[in-house]
């Protein structure tokens, strides 16, 4: 049998440790410090690469000039414009995607024989890049806006289609059998059971296809488009303002997460019945 | 089991859990509507083309090469563009596509495993590495280019290298779901059994996680092809992604559509590739008894 | 008593209390907890949800802490606040939703825990895994991956799996709880002959009333939450016992005393809205 040390003494000591460890415990925290330092880190060899004779990283424009660009950038009309034509691309070409993915995903889910006949084509030509599809795009469309958005809208569509097939067709049959026996009408059926249980997977089909959306975009910008922050991101390079160029990049960044963010807080709130206690 | 005791030899006894043998499935599908709608489908698809380029030109689509042109082309022992089945052309290009997707679809693999699975083991690593990658994630591949060229030596590291750059993203973030998706019963079954750190790491996370890495490696697949084309497109001068430029640039439309072809035709075969490794890997999932 | 001390077993609870604090919400799973396990008794642990006869498991298994009072296994300080104690193939845990590895197959996952430790080869560890399985009935079947079995052959899987670690104590939480009633049977006779074979400790979790009386030679009872001890009853059937025990008055005079205890809590449980949690 062991001698119990004063309880009182041993029972403060435990609660002051444990209260730190519980601090640097909680994921918030230790994250937090873990994260500052290794930013912190990659910073720091960011801006002293020359001086330090880092190899590759010295030949990019160390973070104080990016910022002084950035300045200079964030004042000039070009920068904003560039913002204001990608994101009307974006949300064309997005929202194209939503309104002819989502009633073919769910018509292919309920209907087998439309899934038979549809779905081999969508194999085919799913795997070929939207990239590849650029030139046929210019040619076909009339107008080069017109060919961006088509790129856009075809990066997104894939997605949506699969996410949509995929949502409607793993219903719990019970829950169909349930709202049937209840007495619903087939519209019934749908409305409120076959369509909500989908909008989850609509919803993550939609986050992904919003990063695909800016990979288009910025694809198609730098290689058909005449305006917006991808032509802009290429426009520096080919003119070697590389600061430039990698503000630009990291507005993409931001833009990026900004709309998948966006695109979650609807989720959450389209299907409030998925966040979790 | 139930037995159905009936004459003809049409109906058979299965097993509950045994494969259904092949010629049965065979049979039943020949049975069904399905393949029918499938050839509908797909013939439907080529009729359209063929209408709308072809033959009635129909607005903006008789800009678009044609469809019987583009087969007879591609086919063709003496092309017209000196691209098709049979020029030594086509092959170099394939060769230069496929071979900068292998590498850096290896690559990918190797370190986005190896960093996913650390990530998922060591809550330290995972603080140290996770906000850098969640602030280089968002930047789309492609706008990684000019630094790509600025950064990486030479014509094909910047290729490989960006094409590595998306697989690896995915694969990490595939994998560090695949090592979060282990139920937490499995370690403590381990440790109860005197599993060493490096035997956990070996017998419970790798395997645990391997269906998450495989379905997180053929969305890299599809992502390889991807950075891949735009990057040859931007700054290449062979590959798949290059010549559908070129054949865009010189006007030789039916060659454009036979590159778009294969390129379909690889990425598929990639992805197919990667599913047949994962299946075979995880044999155990096949053969799991239904609804017991 | 020499040849029950040498195989050792004996576990000893006092005091033992588990205190759950998710956001200051002082949450008491277990108070005041104490009684003891004689060498290779088989002791069953019966309460309604809430009571903490999970949490008492884990505890002894090395899941988790207690906040308060001591755990000895064999005269020796298994656990106690500030003693971090690892898990180990001397307490095995058959767990309630199985924890065989789905990835590997049937003898692999039996005899793995003898191999990692290097207290066999894998040549032996093979024949006495055969052997053990072949004892609950189960033969051929080491090939196949755990998804290809029923629920009924998984369990006694895990539990020769446990039992190829030869530990002191053998811990169950809820084992059979989502069998169909005529597999759990089965199974309780496997279980029950493996145990007569060669008596370990045993400590055994359940909700169902004749299962515990069934099995047991120590029933606890406990309050729902905080979960106390509420009796103790000693089940004195002589083994070995087959269904037949069943429908014996003493057994069903035993099933009553143990049912009249539990019921008031149970009901208080159920009103308290607990969850099924342990």
């Amino acid at each position: 049998m062991t001698i119990a040390p004063s309880a009182t003494g041993v029972a403060s000591a435990q609660a002051r440790s444990r209260r730190v460890r519980r601090w640097l415990a909680s994921h918030w925290n230790l994250n937090l410090l873990l994260g500052a330092i290794s930013i912190g880190t990659l910073f720091l060899l960011w801006e002293f690469a020359r001086p330090l004779g880092i190899p590759a990283i010295s030949n990019l424009p160390p973070p104080t000039e990016v910022i002084q660009t950035s300045a200079s950038l964030l004042t000039s009309q070009l920068y904003w414009e560039g913002w204001a034509l990608s994101l009307r691309r974006i949300t064309s070409g997005f929202l194209l995607a939503q309104i002819v993915g989502i009633p073919l995903g769910l018509m292919m889910a309920m209907h087998r024989a439309s899934f038979d006949t549809i779905f081999p084509i969508v194999e085919i030509l799913r795997p070929i890049p939207p990239v590849a599809w650029i030139p046929v795009s210019i040619v076909f469309w009339p107008t080069r806006e017109l060919s961006v958005i088509f790129i856009v809208f075809l990066g997104a569509f894939w997605i949506v289609l699969l996410n949509t097939i995929g949502g409607a067709s793993n219903i719990d049959p019970n829950y169909k059998r349930a709202a049937l026996s209840l007495g619903s009408t087939p519209g019934d059926l749908f409305w409120r059971i076959i369509f909500p249980a989908t909008v989850p997977s609509i919803v993550t089909g939609m986050a992904v296809g919003m990063g695909i959306a800016w990979e288009m975009v910025v694809a198609a910008e730098m290689v058909a488009g005449r305006t917006g922050l991808g032509y802009l991101l290429w426009q520096s390079f080919e003119i070697n303002a590389i600061a430039q160029c990698i503000v630009c990049m990291i507005s993409i960044g931001i833009a990026g997460y900004l709309s998948s963010e966006i695109i979650r807080l609807f989720g959450s709130f389209v299907a409030p019945w998925q966040r979790q206690r | 089991m139930a037995q159905l005791i009936v004459p003809t030899p049409a109906i058979v006894t299965i097993e509950p859990g045994a494969k259904v043998p092949l010629i049965l499935r065979a049979r039943r599908l020949v049975r069904s509507s399905r393949p029918y709608l499938m050839l509908l489908g797909v013939s439907g698809f080529f009729l359209a083309w063929y209408l709308l380029v072809d033959n009635l030109k129909l607005w903006r689509f008789r800009e678009l090469p044609g469809f019987i042109a583009s087969i007879r082309e591609w086919v063709n022992p003496d092309p017209l563009y000196g691209v098709s089945l049979f020029t030594a052309e086509y092959y170099s290009h394939i060769w230069a596509s496929v071979y900068r997707v292998v590498c850096a679809f290896v690559l990918a693999t190797i370190l986005g495993v190896a960093v996913g699975i650390l990530m998922g083991w060591r809550r330290i690593f995972y603080g140290l590495t996770f906000p850098i990658l969640e602030l280089l994630r968002p930047i789309p591949i492609l706008a990684w280019i000019p630094l790509a060229i600025l950064l990486l030596p030479g014509r094909e590291l910047p290729i490989i290298g960006l094409t590595f750059l998306a697989a690896f993203f995915v694969t990490i973030l595939n994998t560090l779901l695949g090592v979060k998706s282990i139920d937490q019963v499995y370690f403590r079954a381990a440790r109860s059994l005197g599993f060493s750190e490096l035997a956990i790491l070996r017998h419970v996370i790798l395997p645990g996680a391997l269906p998450y890495v495989f379905v997180g490696l053929q969305i890299a697949m599809g992502a390889c092809w991807f950075s891949l084309v735009a990057s040859e497109i931007v700054s290449g001068q062979a590959g798949l992604g290059y010549k559908v430029w070129e054949t865009y640039y010189y006007v030789q439309f039916e060659t454009m559509v036979i590159i778009m072809a294969t390129l379909g035709f690889l990425g598929y075969l990639s992805s197919a590739l990667v599913r047949f490794v994962g299946n075979r890997l995880m044999r155990w999932r096949s053969r799991i008894l239904a609804g017991v | 008593m020499a040849v029950e001390a040498a195989r050792g077993g004996a576990l000893s609870i006092r005091h033992a209390g588990k205190v759950y604090d998710p956001d200051g919400a002082n949450v008491v799973a277990i108070d005041d907890v104490s009684f003891d396990t004689r060498p290779g008794e088989f002791c069953v642990v019966v309460g309604p949800s809430g009571c903490g006869k999970t949490t008492l498991l884990n505890t002894i298994a090395g899941f988790d802490e207690l906040t308060v009072g001591e755990i000895f296994l064999d005269d020796e300080l298994l656990t106690t606040p500030g003693k971090r104690l690892m898990p180990g193939a001397d307490r095995m845990v058959v767990f309630q939703n199985g924890a065989l590895f789905p990835w590997k197959t049937v003898l692999w996952n039996v005899t793995c825990g003898p191999i990692q430790q290097g207290k066999m080869n894998r040549g032996e560890a093979q024949v006495q895994a055969r052997e053990l399985l072949s004892r609950v009935g189960l033969r051929g079947i080491e090939n196949q991956y755990p998804g290809e079995l029923s629920g009924g052959m998984k369990r006694r899987v895990e539990i020769v799996r446990a039992l190829m670690n030869d530990p002191k104590v053998l811990l169950l939480d809820e084992p059979f709880r989502a069998l169909d009633a005529l597999t759990k049977s089965v199974v309780q006779e496997y279980l029950l002959e493996l145990y007569d074979a060669s008596p370990k400790t045993v400590f055994f979790i359940t909700h169902d009333v004749e299962e515990a009386v069934f099995l047991a030679d120590k029933i606890v009872i406990m309050t729902t939450r905080p979960g106390r001890v509420l009796k103790i009853v000693d089940v004195d059937i002589d083994r070995p016992r087959d269904y037949h025990v069943l429908t014996s008055g003493h057994f069903l005079k035993l099933e009553n005393d143990v049912r009249a205890a539990i019921h008031g809590e149970a009901r208080k449980a159920f009103e308290a809205g607990e969850r099924e949690l342990a």
